[in-house]
């Protein structure tokens, strides 16, 4: 019965560590996006902001089709 | 024992809950999203705040008016020809073309030219959904897919002024977009400026240029660089929202910008 008892507290505390370190994670990282950019910055979001800077020469309005 | 294990699974949910409450509340910062709003038309009102941009959108308006309008009277035609009906449609093409009339009117540099757009376009794609319903009321699939090849490859010289005046705006636009840019960092290529006005250079090749430049940069003059092109972009955005949010206020029920 012992053994039963320890391997569910075992099983909980697993658990427990499992959703903490989760939430943890999930929380530090969007800290980070937000007091760190610079060391996040490379190539494709500089590419990114100049893409939307301009305007594709090819642009259209979409209003539906006729038919 | 049973005691113990009920003890043991009070404990773990009551540890689990603030824990996943932490990481639910992050999920929701990330993903709130207004389901309202007509994400193409958000976008197209962000180069509206500078007056070329205006006139760029409203002539890109009056091109798929008139590509429309073309596409409904050879339409009409078609059905004429089969000795159909042609009353309802021949008016809504009416109405499309008093729109585009109203479209060709609009001041660019007037205040209230983003609620005019966008109400314009509203009424566009309504004049067009009505167009297409009635239609498809009166002819059965094949000849509908009989139509829409036969006006698929249509050619407009009209059409082709407007695409050719259009893409030069589009270009003086990203030309000043590039001499603010070129503000930023601080150095100006004009030869860089002129290729691309006379063509002998893409955007996409112009794009990959400006990219090169910062990334050859420190690190902080490339972090100063992209923040100031960044909050340049966001600045874009919030003028474009807070046109839209007016909008929204005044033509609260009209559900501007929603559905095709």
């Amino acid at each position: 019965m012992n053994k039963k008892i320890v391997s569910i507290f075992f099983l909980l505390v697993i658990f427990v560590s499992i959703t903490f370190v989760y939430s943890y994670y999930t929380s530090n990282n969007n800290e980070q996006q937000y007091n760190s950019p610079i060391q996040k910055i490379d190539e494709n979001d500089i590419s990114e902001e100049i893409d939307e800077t301009f305007i594709d020469e090819d642009d259209e309005i979409e209003i539906g089709e006729m038919v | 024992m049973k005691k113990i294990l009920t003890a043991l699974m009070m404990l773990m949910i009551l540890l689990s809950i603030p824990s996943l409450a932490i990481a639910d509340e992050t999920e929701e910062e990330n993903g709130t999203e207004d389901p309202e709003i007509d994400n193409d038309t958000k976008k197209e009102l962000e180069i509206m705040n500078f007056s070329l941009g205006a006139e760029i959108r409203l002539l890109q308006l009056q091109k798929a008016i008139i590509k429309n309008i073309l596409k409904g009277e050879m339409a009409v035609e078609v059905l004429k020809a089969l000795y159909f009906n042609t009353t309802t449609l021949e008016e809504i093409l009416s109405n499309l073309k008093n729109l585009l009339e109203d479209v060709k009117a609009v001041n660019t540099s007037s205040n209230n030219s983003v609620q005019i757009f966008v109400e314009l376009k509203y009424e566009a794609k309504n004049l067009t959904r009505q167009f297409r319903e009635t239609i498809k009321d009166i002819l059965d699939a094949e000849k509908l897919k009989e139509i829409r090849e036969r006006i698929k490859n249509m050619i407009s010289e009209d059409l082709q002024n407007y695409s050719k005046q259009i893409r030069n705006k589009i270009k003086q636009f990203n030309r000043n977009r590039l001499y603010q840019l070129y503000g930023i960092i601080g150095e100006a290529n004009n030869s860089f400026i002129n290729e691309y006005l006379n063509g002998n250079i893409t955007l996409d090749q112009l794009k990959f240029q400006l990219c090169k430049t910062i990334n050859y940069m420190n690190k902080e003059r490339k972090y100063e660089i992209f923040s100031e092109i960044k909050k340049d972009n966001i600045k874009n955005k919030i003028k474009a929202q807070e046109s839209y949010n007016n909008i929204k206020n005044k033509g609260k029920g009209k559900g501007y910008g929603a559905g095709k």
